[in-house]
């Protein structure tokens, strides 16, 4: 009778363990919306080429977002977003984020649920950094763990200005970025 | 009078469509068509992924381009991994299997159908645009692989 209970007891732990998501998971599956209002016109681009990391014991979350990969409905926006004047792509490739989950202890990654994350960290744009602080949704279903949170970010913070011309009277001072990433 | 003004006119309406036309033209100019682009490096995987680990720096000098129309490669390899992303485009990742990073190529929602066929293990060139190197990030305690969109296979 022991054996069985002992055994059994393994097993569990062997099947929660292989289904809870527990310790680094890893997105490559994701997708990052910028969006600017004004109003002369709505600006998008998608990028779906954001990799990410999220450690479940320390709370740790790291987006790295391609810069180029961002695609505009306009060729003419997508270069002007490109160009030295503005995120200048060839000097700085990527965005980061680089933040902790400051109320992990709200959150049960064993548990399928929503749950509210409070983020903070730095996140560099064409090589400044600034701290930002926002709220995430993490969803638990099924062992899977998916992240929804959305940062505006003021241009200016960033160095990111056009001074004059069109750019600068349709282009909003403040822009939104939605990022979902899937972990496994 | 009546001439001059007539010619008046003209000129303002020869002025109004070459202002209108070159408006029309950057309002409406096309995406670069990458797959009709001619190629400007061919690679196997460990070539390009090793000059980025080695420097980055100069690597993103040679393979980006300002404006964001970077180089168009022509990347050989071994098929490691298929996946779909959020936008139901396949990415193919092709990578040795003793190597650290490889080259992740993103097909369109046109090319998609070619890249079905494939399986891992499989052997392929790989033709896109660059948009990012491979590198290993202290952060996140992973290699970044190079990244490549607007994929076709390369028919042999």
């Amino acid at each position: 009778m022991k054996k069985i209970v002992l055994s059994l007891a393994v097993v569990t732990l062997i099947v929660t363990s292989a289904f809870s998501p527990i310790g680094k998971l890893v997105s490559k599956t994701g997708h990052v919306n910028f969006f600017s209002h004004t109003a002369i016109e709505d600006i998008t681009a998608n990028n779906y080429k954001v990799v990410s990391t999220l450690e479940t014991s320390t709370g740790d979350i790291i987006y790295s977002v391609p810069m180029q990969s961002f695609e505009f409905a306009k060729a003419k926006m997508q270069q002007h977003f490109n160009s030295a004047k503005f995120l200048d792509t060839k000097q700085f490739p990527k965005a980061k984020f680089k933040g902790t989950i400051t109320n992990l202890s709200d959150i049960d990654f064993g548990t399928d649920g929503t749950y509210t994350a409070n983020v903070t960290g730095d996140l560099s744009i064409h090589g400044v950094s600034n701290t930002v602080t926002e709220n995430a949704t993490i969803t638990v279903s099924g062992g899977q763990v998916t992240v929804d949170v959305v940062m505006d970010i003021t241009l200016a913070d960033y160095k990111i200005a056009f001074k004059k011309g069109k750019p600068s009277t349709n282009i909003a001072k403040t822009v939104k970025a939605t990022i979902k990433t899937v972990y496994k | 009078m009546n001439k001059k003004l007539k010619i008046v006119l003209i000129i303002i309406g020869i002025g109004i469509l070459i202002g209108g036309g070159t408006f029309l033209y950057v309002f409406f100019q096309p995406h670069r068509d990458v797959q009709a682009t001619k190629t400007d490096f061919k690679l196997e995987t460990k070539q390009i992924v090793d000059e980025y680990l080695k420097d980055a720096t100069a690597a993103n000098e040679k393979y980006l381009q300002e404006e964001g129309e970077s180089k168009v490669i022509e990347v050989t390899g071994i098929v490691s991994e298929i996946s779909d992303d959020f936008n139901q485009q396949k990415v193919v990742l092709l990578k040795g299997m003793n190597e650290n990073a490889g080259v992740s190529c993103t097909f369109t929602s046109e090319t998609n159908k070619n890249a079905n066929s494939l399986k891992v293990g499989d052997k392929v060139t790989i033709k896109g645009v660059i948009r990012s190197g491979a590198g290993y990030d202290e952060d996140m305690e992973l290699y970044e692989d190079v990244i490549m969109e607007k994929c076709d296979l390369v028919k042999k």
